[in-house]
C-alpha cells in the first residue's frame, strides 16, 4: 500500500494521461471569453469596412455561417462532434490547439 | 482615411504554415507587437485569417514607434507643480 513500489495506476499500467473528460467552469469561462474576442474582431472589421461602403467575402461568409457567442448552444461551445465517441460528442479541449482555432458548428442533428 | 490597429495577442507557434505566413506578412513577429494598416478589403481578409490570435481596433491615424512606447510607459507616480529656475550657489 505504501512505500516506493506501491502499485499506482501509472506504475502498473504504463502510460496514464489524466485529461479530464469535461471542462472546468473556469476553462468554460475562458472559452466564452475567447469566443467573444473573435466576435469582437469580426465586428470591428465589419464596421470599419461598412463605413467605407466595402464588403469582403471572408467577413460576409463568417457572419452568414457562424453564430456569435450569445447565439451558440452550450453543447456547441464546450463539446465537438466525433463519430467514434459514445453519443457522438467529446470535450472541445480534445481538439488540437483548441484555444487558438475556431470550432463553432457541428453536423446538424448531432 | 482610417486604419486598423492590430496587436498580436496569441502566438502562431504550432499553427499551420499558412497562418504563420499571414502573421509574417502582417509584420507580427512577436506577441504584443502592434502594426497599423489602412482599412482595405485585402487587410480585412488577412485579419480574418488570424482573427483568433489578434485584437483589432479602428483608429484615425497610425502611431509611430515612439508614440507606442510612450503609451506603454507606466505612470511615474509624481508630477511637478511649477517648474522652478535652478538656484545659483
Amino acid at each position: 500500500m505504501f512505500g516506493a513500489f506501491r502499485p499506482t495506476n501509472a506504475l502498473s499500467g504504463g502510460l496514464l494521461w489524466k485529461i479530464p473528460w469535461r471542462l472546468s467552469k473556469f476553462q468554460k469561462a475562458r472559452q466564452r471569453k475567447r469566443l467573444r474576442a473573435v466576435d469582437n474582431v469580426v465586428a470591428v472589421v465589419d464596421r470599419a469596412l461598412a463605413k467605407q461602403g466595402i464588403t469582403t467575402k471572408a467577413v460576409e461568409r463568417w457572419k452568414e455561417e457562424m453564430p456569435i457567442e450569445q447565439e451558440m448552444l452550450p453543447k456547441d461551445k464546450y463539446t465537438i462532434f466525433d463519430r467514434k465517441e459514445k453519443k457522438y460528442r467529446k470535450g472541445i479541449h480534445k481538439l488540437p490547439k483548441w484555444t487558438r482555432v475556431s470550432q463553432r458548428i457541428n453536423p446538424p442533428g448531432y | 482615411m482610417s486604419y486598423f490597429r492590430i496587436t498580436l495577442m496569441r502566438s502562431g507557434i504550432g499553427l499551420p504554415k499558412r497562418t504563420q505566413g499571414v502573421l509574417k506578412a502582417l509584420g507580427l513577429r512577436h506577441r504584443m507587437k502592434t502594426v497599423f494598416y489602412p482599412v482595405t478589403p485585402e487587410v480585412a481578409g488577412q485579419i480574418m485569417k488570424v482573427k483568433e490570435l489578434i485584437s483589432v481596433r479602428e483608429v484615425e491615424k497610425p502611431l509611430t514607434k515612439e508614440e507606442l512606447r510612450e503609451e506603454r510607459k507606466p505612470d511615474p507616480g509624481y508630477y511637478i507643480e511649477t517648474a522652478m529656475p535652478r538656484r545659483q550657489a
